[in-house]
């Protein structure tokens, strides 16, 4: 399911659960994983903008470099041996590589550079790296948190094609011995439907996207999926039933959010949940 | 700003931001020009509040590099009549600007040398007990080395020995407590030490500075200044260390695996150049004479750093290519402009018309007052330069002085000085904490959590010793 993984691990913000569950899930998905450490150049920029005006230019460029040298000795002493330990343990092809670079930056790249079928990586919200990524790659994306439970929460609504969602969850649930639960919910703060192509459709009237809802829980049903349909705002909900629920893992879809003025997107609706939920969270996006 | 950025200290904003904010502090300015004088304020008095709002905006915000937020302070005076060019530009003949000077060719040859990494070596060579005294080590290191050169040099001259010390222990960035209070000591260690000599930090001499442009001036030889202010540095230095314990308890043991690490660097910096025994041999000829003939009837600040510079440079153990590289000319400007500041708010008399217009509602107690500058600077600290908030807030304070009754220039220039060392709470606060953060061994939450409760216990500490210390047992 998931055979080339891209585990980036940022010089801000490093956990081991990450390369734990990394190990876990490329021995359940047979995959191939690819550890990327990157040097965070937000952090060295802001250190050395800061320090402009009290030290010299040369004085900010040796800081620079020492900071560098110190990141990878910290990648290569310590996160690439921790990588060691948990996945030569469990017999998992891996390599490794360093980058200097802005994070959503050099993810891209590497998902240009070749082809992925997961990214895993862990979130912080205090960080000063930008994690733009999540609305700019189409690729699926697990945000490991430390919680653990039993379940998934999988969560379908008028604002997603829910094509994939389904199948995943299904696939998931079954290779991790997990149980499904799954949420479809009208967002009536945005009363779109979203079609199979991601094509959102003009205002429709409640009663048109719980008939939509209903349609979808039928087919599910027939799968014989534990299916809710809750009315209500779609992060909202989301949250909340994962505290009801306490899931192992929430998976949500490819949401075609509400566009603000000059075509901007006013609903970040990804980082929100990244920043608000205590769980992992798989992006099929 | 959000609560995200409050704790990294970011302004999330657009590449035009930078001009918008240029535009909206000038815009403050030009307000301040056109309308009508408030009863008790001089035109230039009122433009005086103008130029400082826009300082504060662009000090804050920079938009624009702070030595040059300092040259458009000293050339925005003369153009709006305020000040004439020669007062403005006279600023740069005062003592404490050649003193900086000095001082900075001094640290620079110390750094050419590596003299400061063998003093920071041996010094925590002697810390090598336990886990928990190793990280007292670090943070007393750090204060008594930013006792002789600028806290940011110090800070960036930690960084690779803790990391390396804390990479040869295989301690794990983020998830480590000992990795966190290691690194956070390197960044209190260095902003309490600043606090400690007129060397660690510009604020410093600008203090010195505008105190002694004062008409009667006050002049504080670099043996007053430390009288005042290592109570301070004393006091706080082990608090903070004992805060940090408790906010994140060490979990470790073993200080085998750092002991090793720390004589494996002492063998590679090998033995003691003659030029490394010269420096320091004119460091502390140099320290001695600020200590004891820095007053005006011997030398003055400025001669002893000179004379210790020149003897650098005659023992060529320092040559102008590295003064060019070492001396950071951009604080020398930023200097001027804070120091050009200070003098248009006073002579204006905008200074006292603030002070009246803010302790008419506060009232004029002289503890509250003295609480209120503490709690101001410490939080104005925390998000701009120090040096850009005591140029903001020491013409203010000195006003005080003149307005409310048991607090004297001198009082409240110590107050606002030390209290712009305690920059503890975010990145953005001080280089010392970007430099530490880009360890990667705390997040900024670590720092806002170790941070808030370091400098509430600070400001504690700073009105106690204000009150009891410099105002009862000093009679300053």
């Amino acid at each position: 399911m998931f055979k080339d993984i891209l585990v980036p691990i940022s010089s801000e913000y490093y956990s081991k659960e990450l390369l734990e569950k990394t190990a876990f899930l490329a021995q359940k998905f047979k995959s191939r994983v690819n550890l990327i450490y990157i040097i965070e150049e937000k952090v060295i920029n802001q250190t050395g903008k800061l320090s402009n005006g009290y030290r010299t230019s040369d004085e900010i460029a040796q800081t620079k470099k020492d900071i560098i040298r110190e990141q990878k000795l910290t990648a290569d002493s310590i996160v690439f041996e921790d990588a060691k330990y948990f996945f030569k343990k469990r017999n998992i092809a891996f390599k490794e590589k360093i980058f200097e670079g802005e994070f959503s930056s050099v993810i891209k790249r590497e998902t240009n550079r070749k082809e992925y079928n997961l990214i895993l990586m862990g979130f912080e919200k205090e960080c000063f790296l930008n994690y733009r990524l999540f609305d700019e790659l189409d690729i699926p994306m697990w945000i490991q948190s430390k919680n653990e439970g039993n379940s998934i929460l999988s969560i379908c609504s008028n604002l997603a094609p829910n094509q994939k969602v389904p199948e995943v969850s299904i696939k998931l649930s079954k290779l991790l011995n997990l149980e499904l639960n799954m949420l479809y919910v009208v967002d009536v703060e945005d009363s779109v439907q979203v079609d199979k192509n991601g094509k959102r459709s003009d205002k429709k009237s409640e009663r048109d996207l719980l008939f939509n809802g209903q349609k979808f829980i039928d087919e599910m049903e027939k799968k014989e999926i534990n299916i809710k349909l809750v009315k209500g705002s779609l992060e909202k909900i989301t949250l909340k039933a994962a505290e009801e629920i306490n899931p192992n893992l929430i998976i949500i879809g490819r949401e075609q959010k509400k566009k603000g003025m000059l075509g901007l997107p006013i609903k970040n609706l990804k980082k929100k949940l990244a920043e608000k939920c205590k769980y992992s969270l798989l992006f099929v996006n | 700003m959000n609560k995200n950025s409050i704790f990294n200290g970011k302004f999330k904003l657009s590449k035009y931001s930078n001009i918008i904010f240029i535009i909206i502090a000038f815009l403050i300015l030009a307000i301040f020009y056109f309308i009508p004088t408030p009863e008790g304020l001089t035109q230039n008095g009122k433009v005086m509040i103008g130029i400082l709002l826009m300082a504060a905006i662009l000090w804050i915000i920079e938009p624009i590099p702070l030595a040059v937020t300092g040259l458009l302070i000293m050339i925005i005076q003369p153009i709006m009549h305020v000040i004439p060019p020669n007062e403005v530009f006279s600023s740069f003949g005062s003592q404490a600007i050649f003193f900086l000077v000095g001082a900075f060719i001094i640290a620079g040859a110390v750094e050419k040398h590596g003299l400061h990494r063998r003093i920071a070596l041996r010094f925590l060579s002697h810390f090598e007990k336990t886990p928990r005294i190793f990280t007292f080590g670090i943070m007393s290191s750090c204060a008594i080395l930013s006792f002789v050169m600028p806290a940011h040099g110090v800070a960036a001259l930690f960084l690779p020995i803790v990391v390396s010390i804390l990479i040869a222990m295989k301690i794990t960035p983020r998830q480590s407590n000992f990795g966190k209070v290691s690194m956070l000591c390197v960044a209190y260690g260095c902003s309490i030490g600043s606090i400690g000599t007129l060397i660690g930090g510009a604020r410093n001499p600008l203090t010195i500075g505008l105190l002694s442009d004062l008409n009667p001036p006050i002049n504080v030889t670099f043996f007053d200044w430390m009288i005042y202010s290592m109570p301070v540095v004393f006091i706080s230095l082990p608090l903070v260390w004992v805060i940090l314990q408790f906010s994140f308890p060490i979990e470790i043991n073993d200080i085998y695996e750092a002991k090793k690490e720390i004589n494996n660097q002492v063998i590679k910096a090998g033995k003691m150049s003659n030029k490394e025994t010269i420096v320091l041999s004119i460091l502390i000829i140099t320290i001695f004479l600020w200590i004891l003939f820095s007053s005006h009837q011997y030398f003055g600040l400025a001669v002893i750093a000179l004379l210790g510079s020149i003897l650098l440079f005659i023992t060529k153990t320092i040559n102008w290519n590295d003064v060019e590289k070492r001396v950071p000319w951009g604080i020398i400007l930023l200097y001027g402009g804070a120091i050009t500041l200070g003098i248009g708010i006073q002579k204006t008399g905008a200074g006292t018309w603030i002070v009246n217009a803010l302790f008419n509602t506060v009232g004029i107690n002289p503890f509250l007052v003295v609480i209120v500058i503490i709690i101001l600077t410490v939080l104005l600290t925390n998000i701009m330069s120090n040096i850009g908030a005591v140029a903001i807030l020491l013409p203010i304070g000195i006003a005080i002085s003149t307005e409310i009754e048991f607090i004297s220039p001198l009082l409240s220039a110590m107050i606002i000085a030390v209290g712009a060392g305690f920059a503890f709470m975010l990145v953005i606060a001080t280089p010392g904490n970007a430099i530490t953060y880009s360890s990667g061994y705390f997040s900024t939450k670590d720092l806002f959590k170790a941070g808030f409760i370091s400098n509430i216990a600070c400001i504690l500490v700073i009105f106690f010793i204000a009150i009891v210390y410099w105002m009862w047992f000093l009679e300053i």
